[in-house]
């Protein structure tokens, strides 16, 4: 055994002709920080959709703590921990805030009929959830708006939402799709302070997407870069400059150094 | 006109809303927590009714074991009806849903050993000394009923109030039920799949889990309304169960705001009114009509208050406007 938490090995999938993710090889160690970056379009979401199983590779083995997950559900995968949050992130619109987090509550006896008739299990079950839900409103800070629908959230408050419901799941590994793009500066700030307290606190796993290497740089404990479906390097983030692969990937799309 | 003035009549169309509004909290609980698009949901109430009157009929069985059978097989009808296609997008369900609704009824048409077929169940009574109806239990029930409102209520007190005093409790019973069932988190599940499929199953929901429970729930639902109906028509025909019942339900779901139950028996009684009302609509302008042509204008007048509803309320009476505009 080794202390990688995920590992990804040769997955492909192809939409009609397109080979969205081809061959792709790159593993998560244990409580860190991975980065995976690469220019729109690379297959970065669709890497993240094939962890968490919303896409079923058409080849290769993906495994989480040493058990292949490639096959399962993607209600399955999140019951081992790998928790999701969306690229420009998804909220529930008719639901309230807060009732957007209590869905990330795992192992509610309420979601089983059959504890209908035991609203005595349900009800304690519900108050703790929500006291957590409060508490993770507060921490992202969307306390103010959670009994108002989720509909009404801007974008960065949507975005805010998205983790705080990952997190109210009580990941192992955290999935991260583009979490600072379209955010303002100060709330990246949060963002990332959020993401410290939970890595230091939690010992989560994180795998962050981000098309800018800028943005993951100081944060990230690895970098995998992907190009046209490929991983085509993966390192630590100070070696990725140094990498001829990367800055030709990059080239005509942007700077890899502004 | 006179028959209007006979309190007979009320009691008839309060009785119909509250078949018609149980049989329409069925399709609530589908619709408009789950959001799923249940075009067949008459099928569910064709199934209970012809199970438990065959049951009874043909077999002797106890009422209470029938009605009890009529109930499962509706469930199952849900529970095939959604093994096989739930897992489709929601529009197939939708236009499977009306093609099961069809199909259970042409199969009831056709079998004329097991159901009567065209003649309806009067066919299936065995020939002998005394017919045994499936509404034999039940009428004791009524009866009792009955003699113990008489001395209160003097000559109205009959076996047809007796029969609406028991629709609406149940109806009063399950709206309760219903409304409890809808504050559970799985009530809150269910909404978020209404919207979305990645959500809740990024966060470890099997949303087909729950849509297949809702739909089951509806049908019971449905199943229950179906052994009403029977009850109160005293004899079926597969002409009871054609696709505009399932439309009329819809009507009173779009009419009390589908994301709420508490309107729905506000609405119920609306449509009871609608369409028990308007056959009596024989007075100027409508005498110009005849009797056929004035059972069209009932739907005709539903559809304009719908029609009107949507424009001005398209939450419905009660439902929440902020529920419906939200991007
Ligand atoms: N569901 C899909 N159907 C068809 N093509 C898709 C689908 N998802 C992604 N693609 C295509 O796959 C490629 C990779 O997309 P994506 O994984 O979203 O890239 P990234 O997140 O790195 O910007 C793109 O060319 C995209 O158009
Ligand atoms: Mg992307």
């Amino acid at each position: 055994m080794n202390n990688l938490i995920l590992e990804v090995n040769d997955v492909a999938v192809a939409f009609g002709g397109v080979k969205a993710v081809n061959g792709a090889t790159m593993s998560v160690e244990v409580g860190s920080v991975t980065s995976v970056i690469g220019p729109n379009g690379a297959g970065k979401t669709t890497l993240f959709n094939l962890i968490s199983g919303a896409t079923k590779p058409d080849s290769g083995t993906i495994l989480f703590q040493g058990f292949e997950i490639q096959k399962l559900l993607p209600h399955k995968i999140a019951g081992r921990g790998i928790v999701r949050t969306f690229q420009g992130a998804k909220v529930i619109k008719r639901l309230s805030v807060i009732d957007n987090l209590m869905l990330g509550a795992q192992n509610n006896p309420g979601d089983n009929l059959i504890n209908f008739f035991n609203p005595r299990a349900r009800n304690a079950f519900e108050k703790q959830a929500r006291e957590r839900a409060m508490a993770l409103l507060k921490q992202v800070g969307i306390e103010r708006f959670a009994n108002d629908y989720a509909g009404i959230l801007s974008g960065g408050q949507r975005k805010l939402l998205d983790l705080a419901r990952a997190l109210m799941a009580e990941p192992v590994m955290l999935l991260l799709d583009e979490p600072f793009a379209g955010v303002n500066p100060t709330l990246v700030e949060k963002l990332l302070e959020v993401l410290h307290d939970l890595r230091t606190e939690h010992h989560l796993t994180f795998l962050l997407v981000e098309h800018d290497l800028e943005t993951v740089m100081n944060i990230s404990d690895r970098v995998v870069v992907m190009a046209e479906g490929r991983v085509i390097a993966d390192g630590l983030p100070n070696s990725i400059y140094e990498n001829q692969a990367v800055v030709d990937a990059y080239l005509g799309t942007r700077k890899l150094k502004s | 006109m006179t028959a209007i003035l006979q309190p007979g009549f009320w009691v008839f169309i309060l009785t119909m809303s509250g078949i018609y509004g149980i049989f329409t909290l069925g399709l609530q609980v589908q619709y408009g927590v789950g959001g799923i698009l249940n075009f067949g949901h008459v099928g569910m109430m064709a199934l209970s009714s012809y199970t438990m009157a065959i049951l009874v009929i043909a077999h002797g069985f106890n009422f209470w074991v029938a009605a009890a059978s009529g109930v499962a097989v509706a469930a199952l009808g849900g529970a095939f009806l959604g093994l096989t296609t739930l897992r489709l997008r929601g529009d197939y369900f939708s236009i499977v849903s009306i093609a099961f609704s069809e199909i259970v009824r042409y199969v009831i048409f056709n079998s004329d050993g097991l159901t009567g077929g065209a003649q309806g169940s009067l066919a299936i009574m065995p020939i002998g000394d005394a017919y045994p109806s499936y509404t034999d239990t039940w009428d004791t029930i009524l009866y009792w009923i009955r003699d113990h409102l008489t001395p209160i209520l003097g000559e109205i007190a009959d076996r047809d109030m007796a029969m609406g005093i028991l629709v609406w409790i149940t109806f009063g019973i399950l709206l309760f039920i219903v409304s409890r069932v809808e504050r559970t988190s799985w009530a809150r599940v269910l909404r978020a799949t209404r919207e979305d499929d990645d959500v809740p199953s990024a966060l470890g929901k099997n949303v087909f889990r729950f849509r297949l429970q809702a739909v089951i729930i509806g049908s019971i639902i449905g199943g229950i309304a179906g052994i009403y109906w029977a009850l109160q028509v005293s004899l079926l025909s597969p002409d009871d169960f054609l696709t505009i019942v399932t439309f009329y339900a819809w009507m009173i779901l779009i009419l009390s705001g589908a994301t709420k139950v508490k309107g729905l028996a506000i609405a119920a009684i609306f449509f009871g009114f609608l369409y028990g009302g308007t056959r009596f609509f024989t007075f100027w302008p409508f005498s110009f009509f005849d009797a056929s042509q004035r059972s069209y204008m009932r739907i005709m007048i539903i559809g304009i208050v719908l029609i009107v509803l949507m424009i001005r309320r398209p939450q419905g009476i009660f439902g929440k406007r902020e529920e419906m505009v939200l991007e």
